[in-house]
């Protein structure tokens, strides 16, 4: 087992971070909403934002735009309030953050209360620029100046108190906002003097912890969690307003299609009727009730122009991935001289020293090079709480009630449909369930403000499972055309990757093509690698999926390194291992031997095999083994063993319950996850054709995080991209037959777990 | 007027015959703790213990149940203490949340059934889905709140 228990001390010694040369001018001051007390908020210098030496390079090559902040208030009960930038949608931001806020500020974390910040630039996160609780950006843009903020925050009520008591602040502690004069033994509370701190100058440079942490490191129960047990969370889906309506929305099959007329004769019939609104790609039938609502709805008739989708299927996509071998495409990375490398193999001939195998056969050839082709479906998020938004608006503004990772997107997408400049819409975010990049869109937000618009009331818009699953942002269908040339003393000359994709984001990236993140940033030391990128987009809408590129990337590569080792009969271990022995792969290189170790690599028990991959992730370094026994096409899973460096550990067992839940969404994909297209719409639409993971799949696992003191990473997504990679090497080493596509279903296997 | 009993309390609901009991529980009583999932009565976020039975409120007409006794997740106690409320906070099962509601009251009927589960119960009784992959843990709850 795993260590669960987490020790009531941190053993995270504090790291310092550099001073940002905070000036007074940027601190920010504002007692509005929140009341009497104390109001504290950072703004960094424009060029200075925190964070971007630990941001992806995508990330990080944007200028940064100025990084306002997180908002503190102290009210003179003694009740600690953070209104977080970042959204709770099981990932723990709601925890994670004000851990690091009251580290600093030595605050009561029993006084603690979390909002959710409305939509405002001012909570634009440091690294990412935007108000998005995505990318696994959370903590990595907001840890130092939550520190900065707690600390400051400690100094002005310390500070307070001395005035007040006449003693100089040097004399007095701060612990869980119990401010003490030892001298004297006078003790106060920050609420107390909240007040007259709010009147000091806020301190330029204040000084953060040095020594061991309190809180960071520990694991503390999160904050959203008991709601969670009892049913009061309140979720978008929730809310509830005086006259509220309900809407039901259907919208063309076919994606991009649109509306063109419907006929909703029969609809006004149907108890509870009020209005049928029309999309551009829909309708909308609102009612007293959602029941009533989704009744009428399926008596609405409706014509489309179905768009440039109709007559695409599954196969096109497929053929239209491998066309994309066939162009130039966008050189991400061109190290070395790839064709020169590949032209010396193949002249020197035959590798020497070569076992059986790939090398074998490639002697025969007389050229030692190894290709494949890789290839990843259409994937749907299956958020558990189906889409939904409510709004209310009139001539003045408008307020949107949903779970969403981007508010001011949300924000938006209401105020263009409503007419309403966007800060005459309040956003308020309730607890998502689910998110995992879905709702960092805002398309249901609109369907619900243009639904509250027509009725001319509140309405509250509610997805079926069917529309959620055939009317989502898919995370794409891609493939990887892999060409190695090695030499005879086993190791990889070169490695040409030609990455293919079939949707990509709306917006551009700086940098290279966004869809070779996870390939062309690989930590291995390759002399000769070239990566390109091939845009075959289709036209199906573009989803952040969990983990997002390195979802599928790592599956591919990894998979295909996995398969060079192999043929240069060299142990996949030993052979990750010697490519990742410069400085810049250290961390990586640690994981990787820790998962090894862990997983007792090398001594699988008879009749059992094991499959590894590792990798950079979202600013971490996760790496996974995964335990199988196959019995024809009968795979059982044994064990996942998942080990994180994570950098700073905030909350461990989160960080772990991460890890867990990133590898179920990912093993759920690599089992039987795809979404097909059939005359350009998707064949699925529940969880019958859709199926999650069940409770009689999940796998046992361990996890461990890596002890460090570098700046956090990302958790919350790196989880998901081990399995894929791990579990088709597994059943390589069970087998000898090499998976090269997902879903695994397709080609046959099957799946159960051993429990221990 | 269906009338039915929810968490020791009548109700007379005003809905058609044909409305899921779902949609009765949450927009009608106003209780939302019950989700709605998917619909078709797959993912077990819409569980309620329909006379002590965990039974999914999203495909069961209020036709049929009425006059019959309900227990949705706010009426599973009253400050969460019920052993799996208990167990569910120690082992910090929920993510999300979203489906906790269905799994809670689902561990709970299969605790009443069954005070000592094994594994195997346990993966044939919690059919409920979980996109957040808490299985892990809620398994270890359920083998907690039996020990309690």
């Amino acid at each position: 087992m795993p260590p669960r228990t987490t020790s009531p001390r941190s053993s995270i010694p504090a790291a310092p971070i550099p001073a940002l040369g905070i000036t007074r001018r940027d601190f920010v001051r504002s007692a509005g909403a929140l009341g009497a007390g104390l109001v504290l908020g950072i703004q960094l210098p424009a060029d200075r934002a925190v964070g971007q030496e630990n941001a992806p390079a995508s990330a990080a090559k944007a200028a940064p735009p100025r990084a306002p902040s997180a908002f503190l208030h102290i009210a003179p009960d003694d009740t600690i309030t953070l209104v977080t930038p970042s959204v709770e949608m099981g990932q723990g931001g709601h925890t994670a953050l004000p851990m690091i806020l009251m580290e600093e500020l030595g605050g009561d974390w029993k006084r603690l209360k979390v909002e959710d910040a409305p939509a405002a630039a001012v909570f634009n996160n440091p690294i990412f620029g935007v108000q998005v609780t995505a990318g696994s950006f959370s903590v990595r843009g907001w840890y130092s100046e939550l520190r900065r903020t707690g600390a400051a925050g400690r100094e002005m009520l310390i500070s307070a108190a001395a005035q007040q008591w006449g003693v100089p602040a040097s004399d007095c502690t701060a612990v869980n906002s119990i401010i003490t004069h030892a001298p004297s033994g006078r003790t106060c509370t920050y609420g107390s003097v909240a007040a007259v701190a709010a009147a000091l100058p806020v301190p330029a440079q204040p000084a953060l912890k040095t020594g061991r942490f309190a809180l960071i490191g520990t694991s503390p129960l999160r904050v959203d969690l008991a709601d969670k047990v009892d049913g009061s969370a309140q979720y978008g889906i929730d809310v509830k307003l005086p006259g509220m309506l309900y809407g039901a929305v259907k919208t063309c099959p076919t994606l991009g299609g649109t509306l063109k007329a419907f006929d909703d004769a029969r609809a006004r019939q149907t108890p509870g009727f009020h209005t049928t609104v029309a999309l551009p790609d829909g309708v909308v039938v609102v009612a007293r009730s959602y029941w009533q609502a989704k009744k009428a709805l399926a008596l609405v008739t409706v014509d489309y122009d179905l768009g440039a989708l109709a007559g695409v299927d599954s196969a096109k996509v497929s053929q239209r991935l491998y066309d994309g071998f066939n162009e130039k495409g966008t050189v991400a990375r061109d190290d070395g001289n790839v064709d020169a490398a590949f032209a010396n193999v193949a002249s020197t001939g035959p590798a020497s020293g070569a076992g059986s195998g790939f090398l074998a056969a490639a002697q025969a050839a007389g050229a030692p090079t190894l290709e494949a082709v890789y290839e990843v479906p259409f994937l749907a998020h299956a958020c558990m709480e189906p889409m939904n938004c409510t709004v209310r608006s009139d001539e003045g503004g408008a307020e949107v009630w949903c779970g969403t990772q981007s508010p001011q997107v949300a924000q938006h997408a209401a105020a263009t449909v409503l007419g309403l400049a966007p800060d005459k819409v309040r956003v308020n975010t309730l607890y998502l369930g689910g998110g995992f990049g879905r709702r960092g869109e805002a398309d249901y937000v609109a369907q619900a403000a243009a639904a509250a618009k027509a009725a001319g009331k509140p309405v509250k818009l509610i997805w079926t499972r069917e529309e959620d699953i055939q009317h989502d942002f898919y995370r794409p269908a891609a493939a990887i055309k892999f060409r190695a040339a090695l030499d005879g003393e086993k190791t990889l000359k070169a490695l040409e990757c030609n990455i293919v994709t079939a949707s990509k984001p709306t917006f551009a990236f700086p940098g290279p093509p966004f869809y070779t993140e996870g390939v062309y940033n690989l930590s291995y030391a390759i002399p000769n690698l070239r990566v390109t990128g091939v845009d075959k987009n289709i036209g199906v809408r573009f989803g952040f999926w969990r983990s997002v590129n390195e979802s599928h990337n790592p599956f591919m590569l990894e998979g295909f390194m996995d398969e060079i080792a192999h043929q240069v009969g060299q142990d996949p271990y030993q052979f990750r291992r010697s490519m990742l022995l410069h400085p810049e792969a250290a961390r990586l290189l640690g994981v990787l031997d820790a998962v090894a170790e862990k997983s007792g690599w090398g001594h699988p028990k008879p009749g059992h095999a094991l499959g590894l991959a590792a990798f950079e992730a979202f600013g971490s370094y996760i790496g996974s083994v995964v335990e199988v026994s196959v019995k024809d096409k009968a795979v059982t899973l044994h064990k996942v063993v998942t080990v994180i460096d994570c950098g700073v550990a905030i909350h461990p067992d989160n960080i772990r319950a991460q890890l867990e839940g990133g590898m179920v969404y990912g093993l759920a994909a690599v089992l039987r996850g795809e979404i097909t297209l059939d005359n350009g719409a998707v064949k699925q639409s529940n969880f019958t054709d859709y199926p999650l993971l069940t409770m009689t799949e999940m796998p046992r696992t361990e996890s461990y995080i890596m002890p460090s003191t570098a700046p956090p990473g990302g958790i919350g997504e790196p989880g998901t991209g081990p399995i894929a990679p791990a579990l088709a090497n597994a059943i390589y080493a069970a087998t000898g037959t090499r998976v090269r596509s997902l879903p695994l279903s397709k080609h046959g296997f099957t799946f159960s777990v051993a429990r221990a | 007027m269906l009338k039915l009993t929810i968490n020791g309390r009548t109700h007379e609901i005003d809905v058609d015959g044909d409305t899921p009991l779902l949609w009765a529980i949450r927009d009608e009583v106003g209780l939302t703790g019950t989700k709605f999932g998917c619909g078709i009565g797959a993912c077990g976020a819409c569980t309620v213990l329909l006379e002590g039975e965990p039974t999914r409120s999203c495909v069961l007409p209020m036709s049929a149940v009425a006059g019959r006794s309900i227990t949705t997740i706010e009426g599973l106690s009253a400050d969460k203490s019920h052993p799996v409320q208990k167990a569910w906070i120690a082992e910090s099962v929920p993510q999300c949340g979203y489906c906790q509601s269905g799994m809670i009251l689902t561990a709970a009927a299969l605790l009443k059934r069954k005070p000592h589960p094994t594994d195997k119960d346990i993966d044939s009784a919690m059919t409920n889905l979980c996109r957040c992959g808490t299985y892990d843990r809620a398994r270890r709850a359920i083998h907690r709140a039996a020990g309690a």
